[in-house]
């Protein structure tokens, strides 16, 4: 199995060290909202998702780019940007599912993750092991989908029950 | 020129004009101050003169942060808000955690001063360059969480990070916080009721802007060591798994559990406040600050009993202790509950706590009756008084508005005796800790600048008995003397040494913990880091980190001092001084509080009889 980024986000905590180490390793400074992967906190429920490149199936952003910069490896399902090909259409930045590709209106220049050239920092960076860079097996993928569900439906089960006072 | 780590800016919002200013800061602070506390000490004693009404116009609100908040240094996330604070008329400090300092630099402030007071509510808005005031009329009233969530939808942008008052602080309960997306608490002193006074539901930032450091690859690196350091650290392992309710099993075992109100240590019911019973109960998920890699956070569920379909962070072992112990409560629940009305309606849990327990103790004594408190019985252990008084607290209904004041000022309205069971020092009720089992804590609670503080000079290496550290840090010669905590010997020099040790963490800013507990960063680490983010190689040396520690802490003396304060109030409640400890470990022990503070004015170089600086250490500071 080829090696991919993947995510467990019942181990994530939210600390954002990935966010930070990110745009350190790839810009030179500590500027989170252009670091190529973003975890998406909810404060209500105690829950924070890391948001990353990951291999999608079907890549909307590969299929989408009209000038071909953007493609997907074939066996890691990774795709990559063609920074020399690319007209800054936009189109891969409102299509992208995890919401992880963005525009720097400053340096005029699509940003997106390349895994770090196969040394991902995200991964290195993570305290708890949220994000990992390696082989991923699909059960341990249904086992976590399984599990937020669980706890999904029982925070609605109880929010249905209770009279909504504080 | 800006050094590395700072925006170089200070934003000031005047809400009586409704208007927005962009000053540069100053560069003399960032040499004699680095930031943070520094920069705030000297703000606050500038421009809020001696004897301003803390809820009037003429008060100001900071928040500050410092040059490595919002770079990847472990645990500098965090941040203070200061003010002259509303609970005690004396230096207030707040320090939270959460992303709100991060976010403010990121925007391109290193401070925030609120002025003024606006005449409608509103919210100020700061978003990169565009600043707002925006109309809070809809919102008055609302929930912490509720008004965090409002907010978030209104800028159409889930990272809008929110410091948000509740509704005690619009009913300028004198203990209200400032709550950081829903559940982080800049929590002591009343720093809601200042932003309550000023007509201010929340201050919301968002920024796109970057933190740039001197040596970027230089800071980099050894910021992922010091990552690495924290991970491997096995007290900070334990610490990530069980949160500060670590805390419980050990403070009852050394027979230093705040319990009835402070009148013993020992609390039989501590198993069920303690971290192995709660956490595979009722913990439903780990978190963590900006920058983290320890993560103390718990967010936690009751699935049965009266409190069912709770789901909130917390409590921390403070609240545990305030809502357990204290109360004579062995019921996690309760406290959880407790701890989400002080969230959402944005209280201090350990000033609540305290004046619930004093209360608790004037009704045992008579003092109270049920035609006082409105039929609610103050017993000890009654979980639904306690709840019950709580929310009358947050909305000052009945006798919970004259408990709004804090024990002092309650104590002061009941009279009958009842000041002598207001457990507070300067007005701030008393954290979870004892002098009588730990001397040198009792000398911080007497000494620090916003009243009975456990967080500006707690000395842990002296009670936990590391003998390496303490080596280190204080000398071999004051061995084993000085890690006996039953003795007032070698006690100050431990609490000086670590409170200029505390006043630098203050200024970074950086997280308690891993500083303070466990021993993982000191001074020599910070004097490797500063250098590096900010180009100022002065900082590398420990002495001067030392001195710059010092000056801040002077400067809160001197803006203390203004206020009237001498060593008269540095005192402790008599419950500490005259009180043996009744059972467990510290049986039959008390604080000898005026020997611990000749040695302190001493080496602090104060006044023996006023407890004030003398003319040459504010010379020695540059301070005259």
């Amino acid at each position: 199995m080829p090696s991919r980024l993947s995510v467990d986000y019942t181990k994530c905590t939210g600390c954002r060290i990935c966010e930070l180490a990110c745009s350190a390793k790839n810009e030179g400074r500590f500027q989170p909202s252009i670091a190529r992967l973003k975890i998406v906190k909810y404060d209500d429920l105690g829950l924070d998702i890391p948001h990353v490149c990951s291999p999608c199936e079907e890549a909307p952003c590969v299929e989408i780019c009209p000038v071909y910069a953007m493609r997907q490896d074939p066996i890691s399902k990774m795709t990559y940007l063609d920074e020399d090909k690319c007209i800054l259409c936009k189109s891969c930045v409102g299509v992208c599912v995890n919401g992880v590709i963005l525009l720097d209106t400053v340096r005029m220049r699509i940003i997106k993750c390349d895994h770090c050239d196969g040394d991902p920092e995200c991964a290195k960076v993570c305290p708890t092991g949220a994000i990992h860079y390696g082989s991923i097996s699909k059960l341990t993928t249904i086992e976590r989908h399984a599990k937020i569900g669980t706890y999904l439906d029982e925070i609605k089960r109880v929010a249905e029950k209770s009279t909504g006072e504080a | 020129m800006v050094n590395g780590g700072y925006t170089g800016k200070i934003l000031r919002v005047d809400l009586t004009k409704g208007d927005f200013k962009v000053e540069s800061l100053p560069t003399e602070w960032v040499l004699k101050y680095i930031g943070g506390d520094g920069f705030a000490a000297r703000l606050l004693y500038d421009e809020v003169p001696a004897r301003t009404d803390p809820l009037s116009p003429e008060n100001k609100l900071l928040i500050a942060t410092g040059p490595i908040t919002g770079t990847l240094w472990p645990m500098s996330g965090r941040t203070v808000f200061v003010s002259k604070a509303a609970q005690t008329g004396i230096w207030g400090e707040s320090h939270v955690g959460g992303f709100l300092g991060p976010e403010l630099k990121y925007a391109g402030y290193d401070m925030l001063v609120v002025e003024g007071r606006s005449e409608n509510p509103v919210h100020i808005s700061i978003h990169d360059g565009d600043l707002e005031l925006i109309d809070a009329t809809p919102h008055w009233g609302m929930r912490t969480d509720e008004v965090t969530a409002a907010m978030r939808k209104h800028h159409n942008d889930p990272d809008v990070q929110v410091g948000a008052i509740g509704p005690a602080g619009e009913q300028l309960v004198r203990f209200a916080s400032v709550i950081v997306n829903n559940a982080r608490a800049a929590g002591r002193t009343g720093m809601g009721a200042v932003l309550g006074s000023k007509n201010v539901k929340t201050i919301s930032i968002r920024g796109h802007g970057s933190v740039e450091v001197a040596e970027h690859e230089e800071f980099f690196k050894l910021a992922k060591k010091a990552h690495q350091k924290v991970r491997q650290n096995p007290q900070a392992r334990e610490m990530g798994k069980w949160g500060t309710w670590i805390l419980t099993a050990v403070k009852q075992e050394i027979g230093e559990l705040p319990t009835f109100n402070h009148r013993t240590g020992v609390f039989s019911g501590w198993e069920s406040l303690s971290g192995e019973y709660i956490r595979p109960r009722f913990t439903v998920s780990d978190r963590a600050c900006f920058g983290c890699s320890l993560g103390c956070k718990k967010m936690n569920y009751i699935p049965d009993g009266p409190y069912a379909g709770t789901l909130e962070e917390g409590p921390e072992y403070e609240g545990l202790m305030a809502f357990g112990s204290l109360l004579g409560i062995d019921d996690y629940p309760t406290t959880l509950k407790a701890n989400q009305i002080c969230n959402k309606y944005g209280m201090d849990i350990i000033s609540v706590g305290s004046t619930i327990a004093f209360a608790m103790e004037c009704y045992e004594n008579g003092i109270i009756d049920d035609s006082d408190t409105g039929g609610v019985p103050l017993e000890w252990g009654n979980t639904e008084s306690a709840i019950k008084i709580l929310q009358m607290i947050a909305s000052r209904e009945g006798f919970g508005d004259i408990l709004a004041e804090g024990s002092k000022i309650a104590s002061e309205k009941i009279g009958k005796g009842s000041e002598a069971y207001a457990i507070h020092v300067k007005g701030l009720e008393v954290s979870g800790q004892d002098g009588r089992t730990h001397r040198s804590i009792g000398l911080s609670h007497a000494t620090s600048a916003r009243g009975a503080d456990h967080l500006r000079s707690l000395v842990v290496v002296d009670q936990l008995g590391y003998e390496k550290v303490a080596a280190e840090r204080w000398g071999v010669d004051k061995l084993p003397e000085i890690l006996n905590p039953y003795t007032e010997q070698y006690k100050a020099t431990a609490v000086v040494e670590t409170e200029n040790t505390y006043c630098i963490r203050d200024t970074l800013i950086v997280c308690w913990y891993s500083v303070s507990w466990p021993p993982v960063f000191w001074m020599s680490d910070f004097a490797e880091m500063l250098p590096l983010a900010t180009g100022i190689d002065a900082f590398g040396d420990v002495t001067t980190l030392v001195e710059i520690g010092e000056r801040q802490l002077n400067l809160k003396r001197l803006f203390n001092a203004r206020e009237g304060i001498t060593r008269k109030d540095d005192q402790l409640p008599k419950r500490f001084t005259h009180e043996p400890m009744p059972e467990g470990p510290g049986k039959g022990q008390v604080v000898d509080l005026e020997s611990l503070l000749d040695d302190y004015y001493r080496l602090r170089g104060w006044d023996p009889e006023t407890g004030l600086p003398t003319k040459e250490t504010l010379r020695r500071l540059s301070l005259e």
